[in-house]
């Protein structure tokens, strides 16, 4: 699906899901500001780990090898 | 961070340290409400005095006289097996006299229902020995006498008038024949413990040089004696002796054995008579008995209806003459004094809290509230809900944080299951987690009143914790494609495939990209291939890097946030910014190199350049070469690098020196050593500063310490995050040889037996070494990393939490 597209796709995550909490737990701004740094550092992390997944695939210098039994 | 924009969690609260004055009417009263405020932390004004000369000495030994009649009832509550009921709140409040007066009347019932039942059973086990006796003693009686009224019949048979009278049954033959001869024989009979019957025997033989006769006869079954109210097993004897002194011996060697003598009568009518007189009074007593019983447990279940009320009111009032003794009195002695820290945010809650106290208790007088102003260093306190209060302890259990510095337990909440997951990545596992976890959380309410085992304690405990790493481990289980080591094809198809249709290179030369990447997580093909192992381990030790870096960096930025907010200009320019150049120019270089190499997909090798770029930087770098004007970048962060360790060294020590010499500008002419120390003798409520020490060497050294600390630790740091590749490795592959070793070979087998053993074994092997072992290694590294890699660049950790007298943990402190 493409590298940018799939990251767009994690930002839109990441808006949407700042959105949900700021409308389900308002309580008050320095709350809100504390939810929204935790939204905010899960979706890096999740989008970080799924970039390196994809990246290291995407020109690989080993291919897979079928082992004999197969 | 800006007023508006702060977060609970990032700082600790404002604190400041105020002084409450009390007048003494409402003393008691204003603790109490404090108590139940709960956010007031009293600081000790008499630390001088020791215990027993405070004012409020006979009050707290009180308490503790009533503590003790309390855990004197819970002991026979225990005894008669009740539990206090947990209700709170039932009935009226007492006041601290009455709550005495009722405990000693219930303390004195109690002990003389105690004595009469322990008196009562006494008798009791000593008529039932009285009736073992007269039963087993009447027997071998009546068996001797039936015996020697047959023989005298057979010897009178056989030998008419002889005299000789050398049968054993000798003394039977007397007593039924003339009881008054010259030798007058008596006995003593009664019940001697079967262990020391032997040496019993032996001792009255030597004492009265054979002239005793003992018969002892074994009680089968264990009896209770009266005086050790144990079972013992015992046997009935009967000794025959004659003469005076041999009767005292005898009796004294009974004394000394501790076997009870009862009294016996040959007469058979008597002794009927005694057994159902002794039946009659055994069956009296056992109701009687009986019946106290039911007494003493109905007066115990109205203690524990209300014991649990009891306990806690002794608690609270203890704590509250233990915290008026830290308060002092003032020169009038008609107020006290009290300091304390407390919250910003409280100053409201907590004088509204002494006006009630003053109103309530009809004083004239009202108490006051002032803010003072001291340089201490206040406690810190972080406002948690059940949900952040975990993360907390775990941040807390390293070091409390100093007062107002970053909080790393923000970023924990998120971080610490991330690393988890890194290294637990497997989604079947962390389903079962979470089902696992959901299942505490379902039964919060149920638990958390409950009384919970130790280790149970600490899973609900840390249960959201658990369910974040439970989440997070689903998603990494994801990417990793792994559940219980199967992969699936859930996000398109591989991007693997034969070279050819017929495959026949597949297991030599392998296949090749003919598709897109796949899209989400590890290409499922992978799995089971004899290139699995070089391709994840190359893809999971970058990983680590790359997050490692990444962590690295967020401290470092943390510690330009706690310098702004400190104000501490020194710490920006001279610390901050070098530290950043350093690590960056080095593995932020490094990790750049990691991202290049997987979008060219060229064949450099990274540790080929990142050594060379340090032994012979200018050097060609030929097949090597990721970019354009790599060497000359190489050779320029080399430089950058080189001179960022003796930025981080040398300004700092000097600066500080020339901080220190402009703040004691005008006391350079210091008057003499005498008069600082009248300055110095001055209560806290002046908080002097006082002079501060400043040894130019001792902070040279100590920053010597720290950039050679940092230089160092920046090569270890980034190694140790290589864990995450390593535990991450060792769960695929125990769980891989779970899944092929038991449960495939189990089915190979096509026999349902096999198959259920084999399915048993395996869900023990996942349940026991991955679910819970790589669970605990897993949080332990994780843990690690965030204690030691993560908080060395930017936490000090040497703050003192806030604990204030609060009611709340007074009461779940201390129960025993």
């Amino acid at each position: 699906m493409g590298f940018l597209l799939t990251t767009l796709i994690f930002v839109a995550i990441g808006i949407i899901a700042s959105l949900c909490t700021r409308i389900c737990f308002d309580k008050g701004p320095s709350a809100n500001l504390f939810h929204l740094t935790l939204v905010i550092t899960a979706t890096v992390c999740c989008w970080l780990m799924w970039a390196i997944v994809y990246l290291a695939q995407m020109n690989p210098l080993i291919v897979p090898i079928l082992s004999e039994v197969e | 961070m800006m007023d508006g924009g702060t977060m609970d969690l990032m700082r600790s609260e404002p604190m400041q340290l105020a002084r409450i004055i009390i007048p003494i009417e409402s003393a008691h009263r204003t603790v109490s409400y404090l108590g139940d405020l709960g956010l007031f932390q009293f600081k000790d004004l008499n630390s001088g005095k020791s215990p027993f000369q405070r004012t409020f000495a006979t009050q707290i030994k009180r308490c503790g006289e009533m503590a003790r009649k309390l855990r004197f009832f819970k002991d026979q509550m225990m005894k008669a097996g009740l539990l206090a009921s947990t209700r709170s709140t039932y009935g009226s409040e007492f006041s601290l006299d009455e709550l005495e007066v009722k405990l000693g009347e219930h303390e004195s019932e109690l002990i003389e229902m105690n004595a009469n039942t322990e008196k009562l059973q006494r008798a009791y086990n000593e008529l039932l020995e009285y009736k073992l006796v007269l039963q087993k003693a009447g027997e071998f009686f009546q068996y001797a006498q039936s015996s020697a009224t047959n023989q005298q019949r057979e010897s009178e048979e056989l030998r008419f008038g002889e005299g000789s009278m050398d049968s054993p049954l000798l003394l039977e033959q007397e007593m039924t024949t003339d009881l008054s001869k010259q030798v007058k024989l008596g006995f003593v009979s009664g019940l001697v413990p079967r262990d020391k019957s032997m040496a019993f025997e032996r001792i009255l033989f030597r004492a009265t040089r054979g002239n005793v006769f003992l018969k002892q006869n074994v009680v089968e079954e264990r009896i209770v004696d009266p005086v050790q109210g144990e079972k013992v097993e015992k046997n009935v004897f009967v000794v025959f002796y004659s003469g005076e002194r041999a009767k005292n011996k005898v009796l004294k060697i009974c004394d000394a054995f501790g076997a009870n003598r009862y009294p016996f009568t040959d007469d058979l009518e008597k002794r009927y008579h005694m057994i159902t007189e002794v039946s009659g009074k055994l069956s009296e007593l056992k109701t009687t008995i009986d019946v106290g019983t039911l007494h003493w447990s109905s007066a115990l279940q109205s203690i524990a209806n209300q014991f649990e009320q009891w306990n806690n009111l002794v608690k609270k009032e203890k704590s509250i003459f233990h915290t008026l003794n830290t308060l002092s009195f003032d020169v009038t002695k008609k107020c006290l004094v009290g300091e304390g820290w407390c919250p910003a945010f409280a100053t409201v809650q907590i004088q509204k809290a002494l006006q009630r106290a003053t109103d309530d208790s009809n004083s004239q007088i009202g108490a006051i509230f002032e803010v003072l102003h001291t340089k201490e260093s206040p406690p810190t306190y972080f406002r948690t809900n059940k949900f952040t209060s975990a993360f907390q302890e775990i941040v807390d259990a390293y070091g409390v944080a100093k007062y107002q510095e970053a909080n790393p337990g923000l970023y924990t909440i998120v971080t610490f299951p991330f690393l988890f997951a890194v290294m637990f990545g497997d989604w079947g596992h962390g389903i079962c987690l979470f089902l696992a976890t959901l299942f505490l959380i379902l039964r919060e309410k149920k638990y958390s009143s409950q009384k919970l085992g130790d280790i149970m304690e600490m899973a609900f405990g840390g249960r959201y914790v658990i369910i974040m790493m439970s989440i997070f481990s689903i998603y990494t289980g994801l990417i990793y494609n792994e559940f219980f080591s199967v992969p699936f094809e859930l996000f398109g198809r591989s991007a693997y495939d034969c070279r050819d249709s017929s495959c026949k290179d597949a297991t030599t030369i392998g296949m090749i990209k003919v598709r897109d990447t796949y899209p989400f997580g590890v290409d499922p093909m992978w799995h089971g291939t004899r290139s699995e192992l070089p391709f994840l381990n190359s893809l999971k030790m970058k990983m680590s890097i790359l997050l490692g870096v990444a962590q690295m960096n967020l401290g470092i930025i943390l510690s330009y946030f706690n310098a702004k907010f400190f104000r501490n200009d020194i710490n920006i320019w001279y610390q901050f910014i070098p530290q950043m150049i350093f690590l960056n120019s080095l593995f932020g270089y490094l990790s750049l190199l990691i991202i290049v190499k997987w979008c060219t997909g060229s064949k450099a090798d990274l540790y080929h350049i990142m050594i060379y770029m340090f032994l012979s930087p200018t050097d060609d770098l030929g097949e090597n070469q990721l970019f354009w004007g790599q060497k000359y970048l190489q050779i320029l962060l080399l430089l950058l690098a080189l001179v960022a360790v003796p930025w981080m060294l040398i300004p700092k020590p000097l600066l500080l020196k020339k901080q220190h010499e402009e703040r004691h500008q005008g006391q350079t002419y210091a008057p003499l050593h005498s008069l600082d120390e009248n300055l110095e003798s001055d209560l806290d409520d002046e908080s002097h500063g006082g002079h501060e020490e400043f040894e130019f060497s001792e902070v040279l050294v100590h920053q010597l310490i720290h950039t050679i600390e940092f230089v160092l630790g920046s090569v270890s740091n980034t190694a140790s995050y290589l864990r995450l590749w390593a535990l991450s490795l060792a769960h695929s592959e125990l769980s891989s040889v779970f899944y092929e070793k038991v449960l495939l070979l189990a089915w190979g087998f096509n026999n349902v037996v096999i198959l259920i053993i084999g399915i048993i074994v395996f869900i023990f092997a996942t349940v026991g070494v991955l679910l819970v072992m790589e669970t605990l290694s897993a949080f332990l590294h994780a843990l690690r990393l965030h204690w030691v890699e993560f908080q060395n660049k930017f936490y000090e950790g040497d703050g003192y939490k806030f604990h204030p007298f609060s009611f709340e943990l007074v009461i779940s402190e201390e129960d025993d």
